[in-house]
Parts: structure tokens; C-alpha cells; sequence
């Protein structure tokens, strides 16, 4: 990190044509509003971005298969948070409601990449990839778009309470409709990953199936983030801020609150959606009890461990949730006096539910603006690196 | 703020990041089992080593690994899931005692997973252990297992399920044990005609692979004698058992087929039965736990509930139950059914072990070919003679003879056998082709 | 008639147990302006308690010894992990409780172990006859118990010096301060009195039934009681409790006959339908107050 710090005296200077020049060896000077409002408005984000891609890149040939599966669970799980950021955390509201939209996501994909042979479960037989993602997308935020009218009358607490409504009747539903879900218990076969031809979720001759559904899932990523990216900083995602920050002020000034909040309502469930469809495509598998409470704050707790209004926040705070399961997994072994007999007490298996809990708990206490907050701390210190204090 | 305090967080995070990716580096080459095997000629590959197991009862032996997938935390069978894995180590215990398979030392307690009955959970777990184990001693939960089974069988792992649904029949990694609760259900709806004279029947019970399989058991078997079936669905929660409950009071249904947890099974019983209902209760074989006995529904689980049970409880007297209590006091594990059903289902895959041993191709693909070629098992008289036979397709696995137990506050696990080896003309006559749930639309 | 009857009895009986567990999460929504997940952690804990408890020193004893120590239990948590957290979003801090609960859960269960417990009440099942109706004697103790906690936490908060000082560092905490209440301390208080009313909560849900480890679903039916109520009303969080009991109840008799094309089991969801319904009318709740809007 500190390599990449340092670079802004060098890499500050590129020319931005289209946006007026800056002047060499000063990064933090801006000559016109586009410089600042820029996607990666000062050198060390681009060198940072181009690292990680490259990094990303190869870590397909460095890490173990289960790895890169989590790795892969991560990204999708990241594109789902951005989605919840931008509406809880750019237009600060509150939805619980995240696993309802996921659900939808993935059910609709299920169905249109499903089997139409099958005389249990609907399916469409298309399977590929780009058509069942856009399709679990549109469906979450046509839903969305359904659900924002009680967002404009509702605030904070009222509003989460009702959007975790929003998971018990949609599990209500997912528990009933056999033909769609299979039924509670039961399940259906999720939406195959199938791009050109190739099903990515098998093996090749090439890749593996993890190697393959990693480079997909980060790919993907990469659009959605960057995508919610231009949304957050153009005058949509200024629209939002307005009314987070005090929704009768934005009205007057003309911003249309009710519209404003559908937006974003639609937004967050086609980014929900798609994840939810690419998430149990990973898995194969998906049951009605996939879509409970539990993730739904899942995911808030992956937007207020990212930060709260950053989109690589959200990021950030996906893998962490991704990851927390596999790092508790490990740790038991440096923990000797645990047993790792599942009969005994105190065993490894609930020493690792007690840390996710005690983890995220943690987390909070010790740093409430979350991952992001962190990385700015260490940013500042750097800044002023040999004088800081 | 203080410049340390961040410093050694950063550091902290680091090293935690660090012991993941360390742990998780690509190997390059292939696994680290040798193909030489342990003894002589026996041709292995992935998950059996010529070193000894970790703690090994014959340290001349090489070691088989064994994965386990369990619900031991936060899912719905976290209570049974530590019981059934205890059930299963004594009995690879015993295995080893009598000295192995081929030259081979199992060991199921390395790679024991918590797949939190989480189809995404069970599926990264698995994915984790993959590259270490021979096969899967238990896999619990059909949608847990539904998320790993494609996997399963592409890469020729064979795994011992726990449960009963009659999924299992037809899924060709599975090597499954005792009868389905489906046909538990139609030799408990059998007796309940032949005996009581029966003439409706309801079916009180969780949606899904357990509850709707007996459901079907049920209906079919209802339909093939001629009687009245009702449904009712119900959801898992002691306060939201109303609704069953207004159900049987106001239908009085001769028999009710109860398929759901202890807990809501007694909230069921003495429920109805508080409000005057006076027909008979058939469990299906999750549905007891001996605390119940001290429940408040005792005294009307004594007068009116017979559970339907794969084998024949804890107590009963075959060369199997007996080695089973001896290796349960040994381990110092409490009576319970769990433990039992942990033991009973891992004799298929003893046998085939025992199988691939003797064609010397201790592989995967070896190990596969033989638990699918198995034509029966010896459950050491735990199931009746026969059971077991995979070889020739699902109808043929089904076993099809129920056990029938009475609450018996002297017996360890509160249970004692009260009608042996029930095995009535529908479930004999019925072929399986398909999950008995899919089959029968209720 | 008499089912009807039956059905209201049945359904005020577990309303009054809603009702309690929602004046749990009021109580602490109150003093921290959050919404606690802990509760239903807490709610097991004390059951569970109680069912070790009963066994030496009878039912009666052991509900206020463990609503004694689970109430110890939530100030600890209080001064742990909510104090450092005042001035932080609610959010950030609604979170931490979730991972309380998680970890508090996994605690319990240990206790709990594979059967299930009973928490020794002196009811059962049996019933007693009341104006010609066999009404179960648990539902009149749950509704008994609602009234005396009801009564007690109203006398405490209009008699007592402490009522007073949290109801003043409820309506305004730094004023409070400048007045001289210790609101940091009225703050544990609430989270101990909360925890100490779940606590009883759950040995009323055992009551009859037995506690396992998946009895701490039931607590999160009290959201939208306190939801229907309005969020900072104790009043309001007793009449959501009861109202969701009672529809709850009304959809487990009815809807099978009735509306079976809603599906199997709709009377779990139907508190959220209540929900939607009473929040069209009312944005908030029942009793809740109105938020001022100022730009």
C-alpha cells in the first residue's frame, strides 16, 4: 500500500484532455470541477486499480480451488452490496429487504435458465449467461420499483421493519410455490453459468470450474462497480445525497423525493437481483431458506463494515463477510485446547459461530466507519508520513 | 488518533489475511496422496495416505480419510447433528479396532465440516475438504447434499447420507440406510387399518423431503386401502402448531401420521388430545426425544403415540445394537437414537470399503464402482438380511420393514419395540421410481 | 361461537407473551433509540435458565432469579458494547447486537444440548373451565404475567425517581444531563430491565411446550407488534403484541377453511400483513410519535 501511496508526485501529471490539463507534481490540485468529480481523480487510484486488476488477474493461478470459490462468492456477494449501498447508504434508506430482492434475482434466473423438460419446476431452457442475469435483474426491480411507494412514507426504523416484512413474505412465497422454487426442503437446481456454449461451472480443459467462475464473477464485478461508480458521483447519485441528508431541503431545492426514492429502489434490486442470480449459480443449488433474515443483515453488515457511501467499501466489506467463515475455520488450529470433536464442549464448530458473532462485533466497536474508514486512517498518516502524529 | 492503535490492527488484519492465503496456495501438481497405498498391491489416489491416521489405533496401517458434513451449530438439526457424528466415530473406531480395512486405519474426525444445513455452506465446506477425502461418511440434510451431489458424482465420491427421504434411492453417490420415511408411513397406515380398523387418515407434517415424503407414504397408502386422506402442512415452531391442531380436533381423523421435530410432535399430541381428540398417533422416526417423557405431553404420548421407526430402538438385542451400546458406553456418549442412526448408516460404506479392498482399487472411481455393485450389506442384524442392495437401482435399495415403538419411560432412550418387523402389502407392492414427494402430488 | 371463543383465548394467550417481548425491545428502542436483535438470545437464555433453575427451586423462584441474571446479563452487554457506541448510527450499533445475539446463541445452545427442555412450569397442558370453555391455564398465566409486568413497569415509570430520570433521558439526553439524571446509568437500567423482561418472556414461551434450540424464532415476532404499536410506545407495544396474537391466531383457525388459497401456514406471515395494513393508515403506528420535520 505505502509503494502505491507514494506515487502521486509521478503519476499525478497525466494529461486529461477532455478535462482540462493539471499541473504537473501537484495531485491534489484541481484545475476544473471534472478533475475532482473524475472517476479516478488522482494518480494513486489509478495505479492502486490497475495493481488490483492485475493482481486479480493471477491470483486464478496461485490459489487453491476452494479459494478462488470463495473468492468468486465474494465478488457477487460484492456486486449485492453495492446494490444495498446505494440505497441505504447513498439514500439512506434502510432496507432489510436485501434477501427478498436476491431471491427474486435468483429464482427468475432459475426459471428461465431451468429445464423445460422438467414437469416439476418451470424452466425456459435458456442458459445463457447474459439473459437469466439481466432477466433476475429487471424482475428485482420491477419489485423494486412496486415496493418504493412505502419508502416515501415511511422513515429509519419504520422502513427497515417493513422491508424484513418484505423477506417473511417473500419466504412465505418461495416456502408455497413448489413449481418455481421446489419447495421448502426440496430446492431446485439453480441457474446454469453457461456463456457461449461453455458451462462455466465445469471443468474444461483449460481451467478449472473455480478458475473459471472467478474470472467471470471478478469481471463482472468490475462492471458493476464501475457502473455504480458513475452512478454515485453523476447527478443521480447527488440526487440521492440530497435527500439522505435532509429529503425536505432537497425538495425544495427541486429534487423529486418520491422519484428519487423509486430510483433507488430499482437501482439496489436489478444489482440485488443479479447478484442473488449469480450467487446460487456458483452454488448449483438453491432452497427457499436461502433467503432469510439472516442475510439480509448479512449484507448490512457488509455495508457498515465496508463504509458506509463508498462503493469500494462495499467491496471490501463483502470479503470480509465472504472470508470471516473461512478465517474462523482456520484459527481454531492455533487454538490447541479447543476440541475438535463435535461432542464435546467447548468444540471448534462453536468457537467458530461465537467469533463470526464476536468478530463483527469487534469490528464495529473498534472502528464504526468501517474497513473504509480504516484504509483512510492509514491514507492520512502516510500523507503526512515522516510528520505524522 | 494514536498511529499504533492503527498500525497494529492493520498488522492484525494482515496476518489473519496472510494465515488464509497461505493455507491456500495452489499445489501444481497432483495431490499429495501417494499411489503406492499402504499395503502392497491396493491402488489408491486421493484421500488415503501410507502414513498412519493423526492418534492411530494400528500405527502399521495407512489411513483412509473420511469427510463429514453435519449440522452442528445454528441449523434445524444442530441438536442431532454432534449425536450422529459421534454415532459414526464409534464405529469407525470399532473398524479400526478389529483392525482396519485392507491394510488401512479410517479416520472420520480430520475433515468434520459444519454445513449449518445451508445448501451455499455445505457446498464451500465440501469444496474445502475435497482434495483430502476418500469419501463423505455422512452428508446431512437433502439440501445440503442436493448443493454437492452433482460434484459427488462427477468426481466419484461416495457418501452415506443422514436421513431417510426417498431422494436418496435415486441419487447414485448415496449409499442410503433403512427404509424411506415414505414407506414408513405406509406400513404404519397398513397396521393402523389392519389393527385398529382404521378409515381415515390424516397426515399432520413439515413440507418437503422429510415431511412430504411421508405425507405421500401416507396418501398412497390410504388410496391402496381404500380410506379417507386429509393434509395438513405445517411449519417447525411449538407456537404454530394451532392451526394442526384445530385441524385434527375438528376432522377426528382415525389415525393422524405426524412427520416434524420432538417438540412440535408433543405440542401436536397433547394439544389434540387436551381438546378431546381420541384417535391414534403414528410418528415418524425423527419425532422422539426422551425428554419428551418429561414433558408435559407425557401422559398423552403414552396413551396415544407409537413411533415408526427405521430399526429397532437403542435397547433392542441384535449383535449390531449390542457392539453399537458397547462402543457408546466406551466413548461415554449418553442413549440416544441419533447415535444409533450415526451407527447404522455407515455399514454401506464399510462395505464397501471392504469391497474395493478386495478388488485391491482403494480409488475413488474404485471405491464408487464397488458401493454401487454392492448387492447387500451386513448391518449385523440391525436391518433384516438383504438390505442394502444398490446394485440394482432405486426400487431395489428400498427397504421396506418398519419397526413399531411405544413410549417406555424404563427403556434409555424412552422407547421400546412394540410390533417387530412390520411390513404391510402396500409398501411391498409399491415400486419406487421416483422421490415418493414428487410422485404423489398431496 | 365456542371456537371463536377458543381461537381469541388461545390468541391473547401468546399475544400477552408477544406483547412482553415487544415491551422488551420498546424498552431499550426508548433509552438507545435502537432496535436490539439481542432479544431473542436473551429471551433463550433466561428459558433456558429457568429450566435449570426450576428443578432445585421450583418455577416460581426460579423466574425472577433468572430474569435477575439475564437483567445482569444486558447491563453487561450494555456497558461492553453499547455504551462505547453512543453517538454512532443506530445502524452500526443494531448490527453489534445481531452479533451479540449470534454469539450469545451459540452459548445457550450448549446448554440446551440435543433434547428438549422443560422449564418445570406447573400448568402443562391441562385446563381449567372458565364461563363454560376449556381454557388452557398457561394462557391465563401468560396473560397474568403480562398484567403484573404491565402494572409494575407502569407504576415504575410514573411513581419512581428512576422511572422519572429515564423517561426524561428518553425524551431528551443532554437536557437530562444538565439536570443532573446519570443518563449513561438510566441507559444500563434499560437494557436491564429489558433483558430481565425477555428473560421472563421465555420461560413463559417453555411454558407447556418445552424450549429447543430453535425456540429463539419466536422473539421476532415482536417486531411487528412494536411496529403496529409504534416504536416508542410501551402501551402501543402491549396492544401490537396482542393484536398480532390474536390475528395470528385468527389466520391458524380460519384461513385453512376460508382463504386456502393464500397457502399452507400463512397465519406466520400474517403479522406482517397487519403490519402493512395499520402503517398505510398510520406511518407511525398505533400510538407512535409523530416525527417533527423541520428542513
Amino acid at each position: 500500500m505505502t509503494a502505491v501511496e507514494n506515487q502521486p508526485s509521478t503519476g499525478g501529471g497525466e494529461p486529461a484532455p477532455a478535462k482540462g490539463r493539471r499541473p504537473l507534481g501537484r495531485p491534489m490540485l484541481y484545475t476544473a470541477y471534472g478533475q475532482d468529480m473524475a472517476l479516478l481523480n488522482t494518480g494513486a487510484k489509478k495505479v492502486a486499480v490497475a495493481v488490483l486488476l492485475v493482481v486479480g488477474l493471477l491470483l486464478p493461478f496461485v490459489l487453491e480451488d476452494d479459494l478462488l470459490r470463495l473468492l468468486a462468492t465474494g465478488a457477487v456477494l460484492a456486486i449485492g452490496a453495492i446494490g444495498l449501498n446505494l440505497v441505504t447508504g447513498y439514500a439512506g434508506q434502510v432496507s432489510l429487504g436485501h434477501a427478498f430482492f436476491l431471491g427474486i434475482g435468483a429464482y427468475t434466473a432459475a426459471v428461465v435458465s431451468g429445464d423445460p423438460e422438467d414437469d416439476q419446476l418451470y424452466g425456459l431452457g435458456i442458459t445463457f449467461l447474459p439473459v437469466w442475469l439481466i432477466a433476475g435483474g429487471l424482475a428485482a426491480a420491477a419489485v423494486g420499483f412496486v415496493v418504493a411507494p412505502l419508502a416515501s412514507r415511511l422513515r429509519g426504523l419504520y422502513l427497515a421493519i417493513v422491508t424484513l416484512g418484505l423477506v417473511f413474505l417473500g419466504t412465505h412465497v418461495w416456502n408455497e410455490w413448489d413449481a418455481v422454487t421446489g419447495g421448502i426442503g426440496v430446492g431446485r437446481p439453480a441457474a446454469d453459468p453457461v456463456l457461449f456454449g461453455v458451462d462455466l461451472s465445469r471443468r474444461t480443459e483449460v481451467f478449472s470450474a473455480d478458475q473459471q467462475l472467478y474470472l467471470l464473477m471478478t469481471a463482472l464485478l468490475v462492471v458493476f462497480a464501475l457502473l455504480g461508480r458513475n452512478i454515485a458521483r453523476s447527478a443521480i447519485g447527488r440526487s440521492f445525497a440530497a435527500v439522505r441528508d435532509r429529503d425536505i431541503a432537497a425538495e425544495v431545492t427541486g429534487v423529486d423525493v418520491r422519484k428519487v426514492k423509486r430510483r433507488a429502489f430499482v437501482i439496489s434490486g436489478f444489482y440485488a437481483g443479479c447478484a442473488g442470480a449469480l450467487l446460487y449459480s456458483i452454488t448449483g443449488y438453491l432452497d427457499p431458506s436461502s433467503f432469510g433474515l439472516l442475510v439480509s443483515v448479512q449484507f448490512v453488515a457488509m455495508v457498515l463494515i465496508g463504509g458506509v457511501s463508498t462503493i469500494s467499501g462495499s467491496i471490501m466489506g463483502a470479503f470480509f463477510i465472504a472470508l470471516l467463515p473461512r478465517l474462523t475455520r482456520e484459527l481454531p488450529e492455533y487454538l490447541p485446547f479447543l476440541s475438535s470433536s463435535a461432542t464435546e464442549t467447548p468444540n471448534v464448530f462453536q468457537v467458530e459461530t461465537l467469533l463470526y458473532g464476536l468478530l463483527i462485533v469487534a469490528f464495529l466497536l473498534l472502528e464504526p466507519r468501517g474497513l473504509f474508514g480504516l484504509w483512510v486512517r492509514i491514507r492520512n498518516y502516510w500523507k503526512a508520513w515522516p510528520f505524522s502524529y | 488518533m494514536s498511529s499504533t492503535r492503527t498500525r497494529r490492527r492493520v498488522a492484525a488484519a494482515g496476518l489473519a489475511g496472510l494465515a488464509v492465503f497461505a493455507a491456500g496456495c495452489r499445489g501444481g501438481g497432483e495431490d499429495p496422496a501417494d499411489g503406492g497405498g499402504g499395503e502392497g498391491d491396493i491402488a489408491t489416489d486421493v484421500g488415503v495416505t501410507s502414513d498412519a491416521c493423526p492418534e492411530a489405533v494400528n500405527p502399521d496401517n495407512g489411513c483412509i480419510y473420511l469427510g463429514t458434513l453435519s449440522d452442528l451449530t445454528v441449523g434445524p438439526f444442530a441438536p442431532a447433528g454432534p449425536v450422529i457424528v459421534a454415532g459414526q466415530e464409534a464405529f469407525w473406531n470399532r473398524v479400526n479396532e478389529d483392525g482396519g480395512i485392507g491394510g488401512y486405519d479410517i479416520n472420520v474426525t480430520e475433515y468434520v465440516r459444519d454445513n449449518q444445513y445451508n445448501p451455499q455452506v455445505a457446498n464451500q465446506v465440501y469444496q474445502e475438504i475435497k482434495p483430502d477425502i476418500l469419501a463423505l461418511a455422512q452428508t446431512l440434510g437433502s439440501p445440503p447434499t442436493a448443493a454437492i451431489v452433482e460434484d459427488l458424482e462427477a468426481e466419484n465420491i461416495v457418501a452415506a447420507p443422514a436421513g431417510w427421504t426417498s431422494l436418496y434411492l435415486f441419487q447414485d453417490a448415496i449409499v442410503e440406510s433403512g427404509p424411506t420415511y415414505c414407506a414408513e408411513a405406509m406400513n404404519g397406515v397398513d397396521y393402523a387399518v389392519e389393527t385398529n380398523n382404521a378409515e381415515s387418515v390424516m397426515a399432520v407434517h413439515y413440507a418437503g423431503d422429510y415431511g412430504g415424503d411421508a405425507a405421500a407414504g401416507a396418501s398412497i397408502a390410504a388410496e391402496a386401502n381404500g380410506i379417507d386422506f386429509a393434509n395438513v402442512e405445517t411449519t417447525a415452531g411449538t407456537d404454530n402448531q394451532a392451526s394442526a391442531v384445530a385441524a385434527i380436533v375438528e376432522q377426528q381423523p382415525d389415525v393422524v401420521v405426524v412427520s416434524t421435530g420432538p417438540a412440535d410432535m408433543a405440542t401436536i399430541v397433547g394439544q389434540s388430545v387436551a381438546a378431546g381428540y381420541t384417535g391414534k398417533f403414528l410418528g415418524s422416526s425423527p419425532t422422539w426425544n426422551v425428554a419428551l417423557l418429561q414433558s408435559p405431553a407425557a401422559p398423552a404420548l403414552q396413551a396415544s403415540y407409537q413411533l415408526l421407526g427405521p430399526w429397532a430402538p437403542f435397547d433392542s438385542d441384535t449383535p449390531g445394537h449390542e457392539a453399537m451400546r458397547a462402543a457408546a458406553e466406551e466413548s461415554g456418549s449418553t442413549p440416544n437414537e441419533f447415535f444409533l442412526a450415526g451407527w447404522a448408516w455407515s455399514y454401506p460404506l464399510k462395505a464397501a470399503l471392504e469391497a474395493a479392498a478386495e478388488n485391491g482399487d482403494l480409488t475413488r472411481e474404485g471405491l464408487y464402482s464397488a458401493a454401487s455393485g454392492l448387492s447387500s450389506v451386513d448391518y449385523e442384524g440391525i436391518l433384516p438380511e438383504g438390505s442394502g442392495d444398490y446394485a440394482d437401482g432405486g426400487d431395489s435399495a428400498a427397504v421396506r420393514v418398519t419397526q413399531l415403538s411405544s413410549p417406555d419411560p424404563e427403556a434409555s432412550t424412552g422407547i421400546s419395540v412394540t410390533e417387530e418387523d412390520l411390513a404391510g402389502s402396500t409398501a411391498e407392492g409399491y415400486e419406487f421410481t421416483e422421490p415418493c414427494y414428487e410422485a404423489i402430488d398431496l | 361461537m365456542r371456537d371463536v371463543l377458543l381461537t381469541v383465548v388461545r390468541g391473547l394467550g401468546f399475544g400477552s407473551v408477544y406483547a412482553l417481548l415487544a415491551v422488551s425491545f420498546v424498552i431499550i428502542y426508548k433509552s438507545s433509540k435502537v432496535i436490539s436483535f439481542a432479544q431473542p438470545a436473551l429471551m433463550l437464555a433466561g428459558a433456558v435458565l429457568v429450566s435449570y433453575l426450576a428443578g432445585p427451586v421450583g418455577f416460581y423462584l426460579a423466574v425472577p432469579l433468572a430474569a435477575i441474571a439475564i437483567a445482569m446479563l444486558g447491563w453487561g452487554l450494555e456497558r461492553t458494547t453499547i455504551r462505547p457506541m453512543i453517538g454512532r448510527p443506530v445502524f452500526v450499533v443494531a448490527i453489534i447486537t445481531l452479533g451479540l445475539d449470534i454469539a450469545i446463541r451459540v452459548v445457550v445452545n450448549v446448554f440446551i444440548g440435543p433434547d428438549v427442555r422443560n422449564v418445570g412450569d406447573p400448568w402443562g397442558l391441562s385446563t381449567v373451565e372458565l364461563l363454560g370453555l376449556p381454557v388452557q391455564e398457561r394462557y391465563i398465566a401468560m396473560a397474568v404475567v403480562l398484567l403484573v409486568v404491565g402494572a409494575g413497569l407502569f407504576a415504575f415509570f410514573r411513581y419512581s425517581r428512576y422511572g422519572l430520570a429515564m423517561r426524561a433521558s428518553s425524551l431528551d439526553q443532554e437536557t437530562a444531563l444538565v439536570q443532573g439524571v446519570p443518563v449513561g446509568s438510566m441507559t444500563a437500567l434499560a437494557w436491564a430491565m429489558a433483558a430481565g423482561i425477555a428473560a421472563v418472556a421465555g420461560a413463559f414461551v417453555g411454558a407447556g411446550g418445552g424450549v429447543d434450540q430453535s425456540t429463539w424464532v419466536i422473539a421476532l415476532k415482536a417486531l411487528p407488534a412494536i411496529i403496529i404499536g409504534g416504536l416508542d410506545s410501551i402501551g402501543g407495544a402491549v396492544v401490537g403484541g396482542l393484536l398480532v396474537g390474536l390475528v395470528e391466531s385468527f389466520f391458524a383457525t380460519y384461513q385453512g377453511e376460508y382463504l386456502p388459497w393464500l397457502g399452507q401456514n400463512f397465519s406466520l406471515v400474517s403479522p406482517y400483513v397487519l403490519l402493512l395494513v395499520v402503517l398505510l393508515v398510520r406511518p407511525y403506528g398505533l400510538f407512535g410519535t409523530r416525527e417533527v420535520e423541520r428542513v
